[in-house]
């Protein structure tokens, strides 16, 4: 009798997305792209399209594999009908919330870290451990980031963790080596940017301007013994943001970084469209789920580097493990069993990972990472083992961050941007910054 | 009185027998009928997605609510907090420069092309579809990515000033000080519909007047401005109501033009566009249906304003 029967309606939220700038993130939270984006197959835009296949002509891997997965579940659970919701990254957030605000939000959400606690918090999400959901086989540190107040709310999808991008063919016509990632500097970081833009061919920058994005400033964060968030708040402050901030500065006058104008104009470019994907920028920040389709978008085999540290060692870079996405299921759903028995299915069977791969990024389920893994394409292969060479480089898994708290792509873009312009400086900033994302937090509250 | 209006009146007073009555008032009764359920669909659309709605939002804005939750009475919290919310007011200076700037600028371009139009010249209306286009593109998504691109860094624009000997490297719409005229520019660009406005009325205006002020030696500038000009301030006036309306709803191109944020600096952040921000991004729905009020309120003051002004210097030929 359980959840299948008289079970007609069914609906996941989940978006094929894969919003390839990294720059992305910083524009307003809501248009941020999930980490865990998917590898673009050809033209990036399109492939941001819609789960279903009869919708929008989107006809990516993505979308095809999410649906063959979906199809695969309803052949051997003949009662159940899932309908899948189609839906554009860019209005994902702003669609959810209207839905849960109207009662009748999907019963399989596609949620990630930076909405989870609020949408947890405000009860919306099911706690997946009552309803089978069996995270036993995962990787340490891949469950945590999911569960809120003792409940799991989320289930990783995948995992990531960020990488700096090197565009290697740029480097050799440079004539510039590429760093030992092991050992390399944020000061390293800066020198080789400035000589890659100075000895490159004319139009060449040397790093992508990552540092108002919230990505960049937890990784140094981390190497100085701090985070982003605690549970329920900020654990920086002002002093760290401003060093942080007049790091950027330095890189913007030593020139090594596009001009601010450039900057902006980055913002909301496809991977293909990108300085980085063009061919004409030295370094980048991506996930490194990402690697397949940068790869596509430039043409090129980008080399995936360890982002540089404080300490010029990177072992005691505190790295960290992300869930690219998770899956979560509405509280409000009828049925919470077959909510969860979908989940269960989609995250520990191997006849869905044999179908979606590294999609949504590397499996958290070791086992399934196994199963795949010779069927990866050789990017894939590359990021399984970066995630695996990176183990030892692990540090605490960054509790997810507070209500609120998802607005600080928006306000460190605005503030970064008038520093960039020359409108502000780093030790003014700064307070601004921490203040209004203080008064974020405390609004969600 | 006339036979026709004497014979319905005869008709009218004529004393009916009871059936008479019933069978009138079944016919009346049926004509409404007919009448209410023609008007039904746009009754529904006015309940159920304006006045249904609007309510909503008035009892929002007195609210604390997140989607997420149900919402909670704040009383006058969303209100008194719109007073020290400094990006509001830069909002509010932001839609106030694209108005005064971008509405006078863009109803005299109208009425220039108008007025040339009106020459009587060969394929005029040829003319009339090509301007009026981008009237009609104009608030689409693809002309604010096309606008991104004509005036970024190797846009369009920075080619031409290239080949004219001036080397740009700005990036026009990623720089806070263009980024707002860029979308003042488009924003003109699109004076397609107050033109064929404008057209129809220079259309109205009877050749006589000016054949009259020719004979009597009238200068070409007064001859615009005593005869065209007066005749034609009715329409003036019902272009720059309606265009101000629409100016201060803003929303589509700067939404696409700055990626959603309103940046660089803030610098594109229209009214409308803080309103969904602050609705949808950081899910404020009671503050950001507080500023949907207060927009309403400054609309409709403008409007008043306009109309009481309009007393002193709009001519009714009547």
């Amino acid at each position: 009798m359980l959840a299948e029967s008289g079970f007609s309606l069914w609906k996941v939220a989940a978006w094929v997305s894969t919003e390839g700038s990294f720059l992305q993130a910083r524009r307003s939270p809501r248009q941020s792209a999930p980490s865990g984006s998917l590898p673009a197959r050809g033209n990036h835009r399109r492939a941001r399209g819609p789960l279903s296949a009869s919708a929008g002509g989107a006809t990516t891997s993505g979308t095809r594999e999410t649906d063959q997965a979906i199809k695969a579940y309803t052949k051997a659970n003949p009662k159940v009908t899932v309908k899948p919701q189609p839906g554009e990254w860019d209005s994902y957030w702003d669609k959810l919330s209207t839905e849960v605000a109207g009662k009748n939000a999907p019963d399989v959400i596609q949620m990630d870290m930076a909405y989870i606690s609020q949408y947890a918090k405000n009860g919306t999400l099911l706690d997946l451990s009552q309803y089978g959901v069996d995270t036993s086989k995962f990787a340490s540190g891949t469950v945590d980031a999911g569960k809120i107040d003792g409940k799991l709310v989320g289930v990783n999808a995948g995992i990531n963790s960020l990488t700096m991008m090197a565009d290697p063919e740029l480097f050799e016509k440079a004539g510039v080596d590429l760093p030992d990632d092991t050992k390399w500097t944020w000061d390293d970081y800066l020198n080789i940017s400035v000589e890659l833009q100075a000895k490159g061919p004319a139009g060449t920058t040397g790093t992508q301007c990552a540092f108002p994005t919230d990505n960049l400033l937890q990784i140094w964060l981390r190497q100085n013994g701090k985070d982003l968030y605690t549970a329920d708040g900020l654990a920086f402050d002002a002093e760290d943001l401003t060093t942080y901030l007049n790091m950027m500065v330095e890189f913007m006058n030593a020139g090594a970084m596009p001009t601010a104008s450039a900057i902006n104009e980055e913002v909301g470019k496809s991977m293909d469209q990108s300085a980085f994907g063009m061919g004409k920028q030295g370094f980048a920040l991506y996930w490194s789920n990402q690697l397949a389709a940068i790869n596509e978008a430039s043409g090129k085999t980008m080399t995936m580097l360890r982002p540089p540290t404080v300490a010029g060692d990177s072992t005691q870079r505190n790295a960290w493990y992300k869930a690219s996405m998770l899956w979560s299921g509405y509280a409000g759903t009828k049925n919470p069993e077959a909510v969860g028995k979908l989940i269960n299915w989609w995250v520990n069977n191997p006849a869905c990972a044999n179908i979606c791969l590294d999609e949504r990024g590397v499996p958290a389920n070791t086992e399934m990472v196994k199963a795949i893994e010779p069927k990866l394409t050789d990017a894939g292969k590359a990021t399984v083992k970066y995630l695996d060479d990176i183990k030892p480089e692990l540090g605490k898994t960054p509790p997810a961050p507070p209500p609120g708290s998802s607005e600080i792509g928006d306000i460190m873009q605005r503030h970064t941007n008038d520093i960039l312009f020359g409108k502000d400086k780093p030790e003014t900033a700064a307070p601004k910054i921490i203040s209004e994302l203080q008064a974020a937090i405390k609004n969600a509250q | 009185m006339s036979a026709i209006s004497e014979l319905t009146s005869l008709r009218r007073t004529r004393a009916k027998t009871a059936d008479e009555r019933r069978q009138q008032r079944k016919e009346n009764g049926r004509d409404n009928k007919a009448g209410y359920l023609f008007l039904l669909p746009w009754l529904i659309g006015l309940v159920v997605i304006t006045i249904g709605p609007m309510c909503a939002s008035l009892y929002l804005s007195f609210t604390d609510y997140n989607l997420l939750q149900p919402p909670k009475w704040a009383g006058l919290a969303n209100f008194q907090q719109m007073l020290h919310d400094e990006r509001l007011h830069q909002s509010l200076k932001v839609t106030f420069i694209y108005v005064f700037v971008g509405v006078p600028l863009q109803l005299a371009l109208a009425l220039a092309i108008a007025i040339l139009l009106d020459k009587g010249m060969k394929g005029l209306s040829f003319y009339r579809s090509i301007f009026y286009l981008p009237s009609m593109l104009g608030g689409s998504v693809a002309i604010a990515v096309l606008w991104r691109q004509i005036f970024g860094t190797d846009g369009l624009v920075n080619q031409v000033l290239r080949l004219i000997g001036i080397d740009s490297h700005t990036g026009w719409v990623s720089d806070p000080r263009y980024a707002l005229g860029t979308i003042i520019i488009l924003h003109i660009w699109t004076f397609g519909s107050p033109m064929v406005i404008f057209l129809a009325g220079l259309r109205q205006i009877p050749v006589m007047y000016y054949e009259a002020a020719a004979v009597d030696g009238a200068s070409r500038w007064s001859r615009f401005s005593k005869i065209t000009m007066p005749l034609l301030s009715p329409i003036v006036f019902f272009n720059l109501v309606l265009q101000i309306i629409g100016a201060f709803q803003s929303f589509t191109q700067a939404f696409v033009v700055s990626g959603g944020s309103g940046g660089p600096s803030d610098s594109t952040l229209f009214y409308t566009l803080y309103l969904y921000n602050r609705g949808f991004a950081n899910l404020q729905m009671g503050y950001a249906s507080a500023m949907a009020w207060l927009l309403l309120v400054i609309i409709g003051g403008f409007t008043a304003i306009n109309f009481f002004v309009s007393k002193y210097w709009v001519f009714y030929d009547d």
